[in-house]
């Protein structure tokens, strides 16, 4: 009967083995990744697996195979509420996927997490003048890169041109300032009883209040190379915005407001779409709703207005940087990929097939003249080039990480009533601070 | 003397083990491993990649002492789940009481009532956000035939969190099915003798209904409560922008801990509030076991 006791004792030796193996393969960094035809292996994470992106990304991915003799990039796709934590994941289990598609905004924090890798050791001096600087400055932290920025956004003014001709506006000269904005909204408003059979212009439809902030100010809360010495959310300024905002809704009416938010939001019944709202804030992108949807619409496209004249018609803007997560098998492959993703060909490729905004100036610029752009497209196109120029980024310092979160309940309670603009933007102004403190 | 080698017993045990030998592997590997490591993970400053210093209590003190958004996140779960484990408690055992009548065509609404129990997650959501929608959506509409002026539910802080129960209300077909079949396994007899003493149908409910589901009743309250404190992806996809909006009214304590984890990466901070969850909901699981006795009554049980 000692059998037993032996067996037992096997089995459990065996399973601590077992599982001992499993551990240490995990962590093992120096695994080969070469495929059977001895080319390195870069495995590539996106969450672009819709009907439109994918067949894009996957023919970047087989150009840049074609090109290759030692590398071959494997595409995977993962979605879009699971590919960070995964990613995350495999890092802290030391195998992670050797280039992932991440947010621009936390770029900083994850390097300062030591996420994802130093890039510094593979660019040059010049390689960073390809990029809009204020896409490439959200990458750094403490003067270096941690992701190469991929795509990226603004916010333009779609205006619909036969409205403007009948009421007497000039369909060339859309508004410039905020003035001139409220003064064409109420020209163009046609009231009907207590709804509107159109409506001029809502600022808080596409974007929200702080868009108008940035906008006003020129740069976000804190100061430049986005440090948080100086925290400017409770300023006079930024008072006279969030009131100026709310005077839409006031002199609109909340009804008004709720059931136009609704067919926006049903995307295909978009009120702008059927001539019931004359102008509205959008990413360039609308463009090709527009194109699906009401290919007829006679509209025109211009940069935000400014505050005042020649305060700037400062956009806002996201976008996406290709990094390599810490921990990557093969970095040097790794970088050779993602030097081709951002290069002006694929850039390119990218910005003409998805109509979607580049990093790559070159790429972007090449993109507005594109053939395979119709005229409309090619306007919008260039409209956003020009907009990027004035587009400011609002990356989360690292010792401010969603900061946001501290804002908006404040400015929620500003809308709805509750606080005065002084008042929500105090506590907001004193719990960013506080977490700034926490933070450092 | 190694000649007489086990007992029967010992031996017995000893095969027992083996055969559950790949439970206590999962249960020490995938449960109480990362159990103890999230506690000894609360008193550092982990962020899941690259550090891990032992911070002492420090987590536990901001979290109590100065982090607001904690109370906000705190305030708001134990609102939820104070209203919602009676309300959907006494919806299941109201609609399985109709649901328990002898009339043609039950099982007709038997299926359509527990019909909303088997749709679940994100497409559920988003459907009641736009049944929700103040100015089109279906609930404003019907309250709007019969004079009321519906509220604007999900965009009013005051409102989100009751539309939430009003989602988890209609979807009470699961626990309704418990509470059926336990109902129709209360002997006839009973209600026959009640019926022969001149009881009403309310007090045969009242005294022979209520008390002989009464361990259904306690297990529904306990799960209920347990699930009700671990909400989350009802804000996450209900508030919009995943932040726990408006104003902080959706920000439920899982939401907040799950943005602290894999928005800030400050996954120590996030440790530190599941332990404090823990001790919240084990605090009151051993309270509702205590109590019990009191009210729960099983047959067959001597008193």
């Amino acid at each position: 009967m000692k059998n037993m006791k032996t067996l037992l004792i096997t089995l459990i030796g065996l399973g601590l083995i077992l599982s001992g193996c499993a551990g240490f393969q995990t962590s093992n960094n120096d695994k080969e990744s070469v495929n059977e035809d001895g080319k390195i292996v870069v495995d590539f994470w996106t969450f672009w697996g819709s009907e439109i992106r994918r067949p894009v990304v996957d023919k970047i991915v087989e150009d840049f195979n074609a090109s290759q003799d030692e590398i071959e990039v494997k595409h995977t796709y993962s979605p879009w509420g699971d590919i960070w934590t995964k990613e995350l994941a495999a890092i802290a289990a030391g195998n992670p996927p050797d280039v992932v598609i991440n947010d621009i905004n936390a770029t900083a924090l994850r390097g300062k997490e030591q996420q994802a890798m130093n890039l510094s050791e593979f660019y040059d001096d010049s390689f960073s003048e390809k990029f809009y600087p204020e896409l490439w400055n959200a990458t750094l932290h403490e003067g270096d890169s941690y992701g190469i920025p991929f795509n990226t956004d603004t916010r333009v003014l779609f205006y619909n041109k036969d409205a403007f001709e009948e009421v007497g506006l000039d369909p060339e000269d859309p508004p410039e300032t905020w003035a001139e904005l409220e003064e064409y909204a109420a020209k163009l408003d046609v009231k009907n009883g207590n709804s509107y059979d159109r409506l001029g212009f809502y600022p808080l439809w596409g974007v929200g209040y702080d868009v108008w902030l940035l906008n006003a100010n020129g740069e976000n809360y804190f100061g430049p190379d986005h440090n948080t010495d100086t925290v400017n959310i409770n300023t006079e300024k930024n008072v006279e915005v969030l009131n100026w905002l709310k005077s839409w809704k006031d002199r609109i009416g909340e009804d008004v407001v709720n059931s136009f938010q609704a067919q926006i939001d049903s995307q295909q019944g978009n009120p702008f779409f059927s001539g019931d709202l004359a102008m509205i804030v959008q990413q360039p992108t609308f463009y090709t709703q527009i194109r699906d949807y009401a290919e007829d619409l006679n509209f025109g496209v211009v940069q935000l207005p400014e505050y005042e004249e020649g305060n700037g018609h400062t956009s806002w803007g996201g976008g996406f940087v290709a990094e390599i997560p810490k921990g990557s098998s093969d970095p040097e492959a790794a970088w050779k990929f993602i030097e081709y993703l951002t290069g002006a060909e694929s850039q390119e490729y990218w910005a003409v097939k998805n109509f979607d905004n580049v990093a790559n100036i070159e790429a972007a610029e090449a993109a507005a003249e594109s053939d395979e752009l119709t005229e409309q497209g090619q306007m919008v196109y260039q409209m956003a080039v020009d907009s990027m120029e004035d587009t400011l980024l609002t990356p989360a310092p690292v010792a401010a990480p969603s900061y946001f979160n501290y804002i908006n309940p404040q400015v929620d309670e500003f809308f709805l009533g509750s606080k005065t603009a002084e008042e929500a933007l105090a506590k907001a102004q004193s719990d960013v601070e506080a977490l700034i403190e926490k933070n450092q | 003397m190694g000649k007489r080698g086990l007992s029967m017993r010992r031996k017995e045990s000893i095969y027992g083990y083996i055969f559950i030998l790949p439970f206590i592997i999962g249960f020490i590997g995938f449960t109480a491993g990362p159990l103890l490591f999230s506690f000894a993970g609360s008193f550092t400053d982990y962020n899941i990649t690259s550090q891990m210093e032992f911070i002492g209590v420090e987590n536990y003190q901001t979290l109590i002492v100065e982090d607001g958004l904690f109370r906000t996140s705190l305030w708001n779960t134990l609102y939820y789940v104070l209203l919602s484990v009676p309300l959907t408690t006494l919806g299941a055992i109201f609609l399985s009481a109709l649901l328990n009548q002898d009339v043609p065509g039950i099982r007709f609404f038997r299926t359509l009532y527990y019909l909303p129990a088997i749709l679940s997650g994100v497409g559920v959501y988003l459907l009641w956000m736009q049944l929700l929608e103040p100015g089109t959506g279906m609930v404003n509409l019907v309250l709007g035939w019969v004079g009321i002026d519906g509220p604007n539910w999900l965009f009013d802080p005051d409102w989100t969190k009751p539309s939430l129960i009003l989602m988890k209300l209609w979807s009470v077909g699961g626990s309704m099915l418990l509470y059926l079949a336990s109902m129709q396994g209360v002997s006839k007899s009973l209600y026959e003798a009640a019926e022969i003493d001149g009881a009403s149908r309310w007090r045969q409910f009242i005294h022979i209904t209520i008390p002989m589901i009464t361990p259904v009743i306690f297990f529904d309250v306990v799960t209920s409560l347990i699930g009700g404190f671990q909400i989350f992806q009802e804000a996450y996809i209900m508030s919009g922008n995943g932040e726990g909006g408006p104003a902080n009214s959706l920000l439920f304590y899982n939401l907040y801990m799950w943005n602290q984890a894999f928005e800030n990466f400050d996954m120590g901070y996030a440790m530190a509030m599941s332990w404090i969850l823990f001790v919240i909901v084990f605090i009151l699981t051993v309270i509702n076991l205590k109590l019990a006795p009191r009210w729960v009554h099983y047959e067959g049980e001597d008193k």
